[in-house]
């Protein structure tokens, strides 16, 4: 029985005047975006390529270790993933003179998007009308005198409404991926195709969590008409409020200061106050020194210095001494006032990152929100990857500036003393690269299980809501 | 004859369920649109207040602008301190907010209500003034009266959008009373003009939705359809057709990207002041610096600006670009804005680099330099570029569907 109401509702939506226009925008916009976007990814890959290339060059007659970290920077390559998810890859780089604003003004379209945004319209659109429709047309009274299970037409009106929505995405996408895949420049591994295998798995929970929300409000309404109006209502809440207003909301609830108010702080720290509190130290121990070493409390000129320096052994002892003291004063004046800044900047990270979770919560109360957190961690593309991408650096950071380059010094130094190693050109061909590979596809998924859940409790949630709505629901 | 339609398009608007939605959907989000950016740019103006330059520092620095709790556009770069050093223009580190939160989701300002959650709105008023007055058969009723149908049409226009534009006035308005009991942030009266007009955009391009929702209603049987129709028109004209576009452009302007040009610029310095350790002439490996670095630049502002002006004409397609486009621009935070200050910034560096370079090849270290100054474009070149184009589109938009919603109409059949 309940076969055959899932296969009544399936055709009654396929048959509808709305499967046929969705179907046709979802196909013209998957495949437009697609298309564009493996363009995109082409000429990022190109610029990429040339970039590499460039950086060679200068290598080959310019590399010397004073600025080479200017030089060989970590940057994160394109990644095949761009052609279908774009996250937080577009450039705005607000921290260049030369920053792009056109994604501020018209952010990207990706895949991403076309399900958080379009999917979730045509999900509300078709089940709206679920059950005050057929009220309206009278068929859910001949329905329910049939004696079938009210909890049974329910079940078969999600379902149908899901797989109604299932065949024209993965048509469309599948259309997209076609021009992907006949693409010898943009190379898919497998890793890539589970990770969009998951990404579809996440799409059609959204999906199924807003036909949801439709079916539960068509079951409070008595009129179709109404009940479009609150479900326009909600997804206009869920989708465009919610979560562009999470970041400013965790910004008021747990404010964090300003990152310019604590760089000021901590450069006065570091500066000002460290050569203050320097010199008091500096002068204490030069009156300690005094009184230890005689010999130094005479007035002398810099030449007589000099001069006493070469010929008389005592002096110079104490004179190296008393530096060696004023030195380390001055290196426990910089931990100390270090220690004072590494405070505050630890504070301010601190807040930052409860600020961030607490956004991440906020949003949350969005589906729009979890599955955008899901699509971009799973395609490497969101917050996740940067983590990832920070701690590659780190190891290649150390790689670098901890074996490499104290070795390779040395190296220099022993072939010629005099030489200044910093400011000398050096081949530096067989120094370590960075290299960026994508993190696996376990720590991804494991990231994203938290949107995967969130998105599960609600829709059960949300299920439970809708047949309690269903049963109570009078059918005249 | 007219007005009478209007008033009882108004009443029946007034005890209908959408009214409450659509009311309670334009006070919520107006009011939190208003707190939430009049709070951030108290923070930004805070923020200004510790990165102001010293008299004589050579610091391009623009304090926030007010009409960006408005427009936020590209407040955010455009208030960035440029830093002139020898080596060109660099921009201080740290002026970004540490969420990456915020780089998630775009930031909901007025301008962002208006033009998504408003025009949908605007839809919600049109969708049905047609095929729901057919399927009651009150549409007969009102045709069998000696009345034209364009005026019943434009009657149905009047009344909806009076409906839809008192409540969305008065909260703005509201909003605005709010701002201006801040002492913080202060509007000159061009900026309240600017504001004024702002406004009258707003309607116009409020008016095109409600306009296109009648327009659809007069061409479908049925409201249910005629919504269906609606929702996918409004994605493709808010959403799609703009984000496309500028991707679109970028297929055929090839424009470097923001990672290339420092790499590039980085590749210059570091190799001339090795040069230059050896040589011990700085000034001229300071010029050398300066010219690549000028030369990069010139290509790469020609190239932009090129595809900022392809993507605009893609993008015009769209009502809600333009719409995005001029309302920023008229605001002051607008792409057109940006790039001429960029230039502007780039116009104060030539002027005082030489005198840098100079001072410190010498080692001087008492130099003191002119201040930045920066004037926002007036109205009349605002409009000139491009502005009273976008605006003259959407007076275009408007009539165009007003003229094929009344050719759709006269044939109507009311049965």
């Amino acid at each position: 029985m309940l076969r055959t109401l899932i296969a009544k509702d399936i055709r009654n939506n396929v048959l509808s005047f709305r499967f046929l226009v969705s179907f046709l925008l979802l196909f013209a916009v998957i495949t437009a975006t697609v298309l564009l976007l493996a363009g995109d990814y082409l000429k990022k890959q190109d610029e990429y390529a040339r970039r590499q290339i460039e950086i060679e060059r200068y290598m080959k007659s310019y590399a010397h270790f004073n600025r080479i970290g200017n030089i060989l920077r970590p940057t994160q390559p394109p990644i095949p993933f761009q052609s279908l998810v774009r996250g937080l890859t577009s450039e705005v780089n607000i921290e260049e003179f030369d920053n792009d604003p056109l994604p501020v003004m018209f952010p990207l379209i990706d895949l991403t998007f076309i399900v958080a945004v379009l999917m979730s319209l045509i999900a509300l659109i078709f089940s709206y009308d679920a059950v005050c429709g057929e009220k309206e047309d009278g068929t859910l009274k001949l329905m329910l005198s049939n004696g079938v299970s009210r909890s049974k037409i329910i079940l078969a009106k999600i379902a149908g409404g899901v797989i109604t929505l299932f065949w024209p995405f993965v048509l469309s996408l599948a259309a997209g991926m076609i021009t992907i895949l006949l693409h010898p420049r943009v190379a898919w591994t497998s890793l890539d195709w589970g990770a969009l295998g998951l990404i579809i798995a996440g799409s059609i929970v959204y999906v199924t969590v807003f036909s949801l929300i439709g079916v539960l409000v068509s079951s409070i309404h008595r009129s179709s008409a109404s009940s479009i109006m609150t479900s326009l209502f909600v997804w206009v809440l869920l989708v465009l409020v919610v979560p562009n207003l999470s970041p400013y909301l965790a910004s008021i609830i747990k404010p964090a200061p300003s990152r310019i108010k604590i760089a000021r702080e901590t450069h006065r720290i570091q500066d000002v106050e460290r050569d203050e509190l320097g010199m008091k130290m500096a002068a204490e121990k030069r009156r300690e020194l005094a009184v230890r070493y005689p010999v130094l409390a005479e007035n002398l000129s810099e030449a007589d210095k000099k001069l006493r320096l070469a010929r008389d052994p005592v002096y110079r002892e104490a004179y190296q001494a008393a530096a060696a003291e004023i030195e380390r004063v001055w290196a426990e004046a910089n931990r100390i006032q270090s220690e004072k800044a590494e405070v505050l900047e630890g504070d301010l990270r601190r807040r930052e990152e409860a600020q961030i979770a607490l956004s991440i919560r906020i949003s949350m109360l969005s589906p729009l929100a979890s599955f955008t957190y899901l699509s971009t961690d799973l395609s490497s593309t969101g917050v996740r990857n940067l983590a990832h991408f920070r701690a590659l650096s780190a190891t290649w950071d150390r790689a670098f500036y901890q074996d490499y380059r104290p070795k390779k010094i040395e190296a220099l130094r022993s072939q010629d003393p005099s030489l200044d190693v910093w400011n000398t050109p050096v081949d530096m061909s067989d120094a370590p690269r960075f290299r960026y590979a994508e993190e696996g596809l376990k720590g991804r998924i494991r990231s994203t299980l938290p949107s995967f859940a969130v998105l599960l409790a609600s829709g059960l949630i949300l299920f439970a809501a809708a047949f309690v709505a269903f049963i109570r629901y009078d059918v005249r | 004859m007219t007005w009478t339609i209007a008033r009882k398009e108004m009443a029946s608007n007034l005890t209908s369920y959408k009214f409450v939605i659509v009311l309670l959907l334009t006070v919520l989000l107006t009011a939190t649109s208003f707190f939430i950016m009049h709070r951030d740019f108290r923070q930004r103006t805070a923020d200004f207040q510790i990165t102001r330059p010293k008299p004589g520092e050579p610091i391009a620095l623009l304090p926030p602008n007010p009409m960006a709790v408005f427009a936020k556009g590209l407040d955010d770069a455009m208030t960035r301190s440029f830093e002139i050093g020898v080596v060109g223009i660099t921009v201080r580190a740290g002026q970004s907010s540490g969420n990456i939160i915020y780089s998630f989701f775009p930031s909901p300002d007025f301008l962002y209500v208006v033009r998504v959650v408003l025009s949908l709105v605007a839809l919600l008023f049109g969708f049905d003034q047609v095929s729901r007055e057919r399927e009651r058969g009150t549409l007969q009723l009102i045709l069998g009266s000696p009345i034209s149908r364009a005026r019943v049409l434009f009657g149905k226009w009047l009344g909806n959008f009076l409906s839809l534009s008192v409540p969305f006035l008065l909260t703005t308005l509201l909003g605005i009373a709010f701002l201006l009991f801040d002492p913080n942030v202060r509007f000159s009266t061009g900026q309240l003009g600017r504001l004024t007009l702002i406004l009258g955009l707003s309607l116009l391009y409020l008016s095109f939705f409600l306009i296109l929702g009648i327009l659809i209603s007069t061409l479908t049987r049925r409201s249910a359809s005629s919504i269906v129709v609606l929702l996918f028109i409004w994605t493709l004209l808010v959403f799609i057709i703009p984000n496309l576009g500028t991707l679109l452009a970028r297929q055929f302007v090839s424009v470097p990207s923001v990672r290339a040009l420092s790499e590039k610029r980085q590749q210059t310095w570091t190799r001339e002041v090795l040069l230059g350790t050896k040589s011990r002439d700085w000034a001229s490996h300071y010029k050398a610096i300066s010219d690549d670095n000028d030369r990069m630049e010139e290509d790469y502002r020609g190239k932009f600006e090129r595809l900022v002006r392809l993507s605009r004409d893609i993008n015009r397609v769209s009502p809600a670009a333009g719409f995005l486009d001029a309302a920023s621009e008229i605001a002051g935070t607008g792409i057109g804005e940006e790039s001429r200050l960029k230039r502007e910034v780039i116009r104060y560096k030539n002027s005082i680099i030489g005198d840098i370079i100079a001072n410190r090849a010498t080692s001087n270290k008492n130099e003191e330099y002119p201040a930045f100054r920066y004037v926002p474009r007036s109205l009349a070149e605002i409009f000139a570029q491009g502005a009273l184009f976008d605006t003259a589109w959407l007076v275009f938009f408007n009539i165009i569907c007003f003229a094929l919603a009344y050719w759709a109409f006269a044939r109507y059949d009311v049965r």
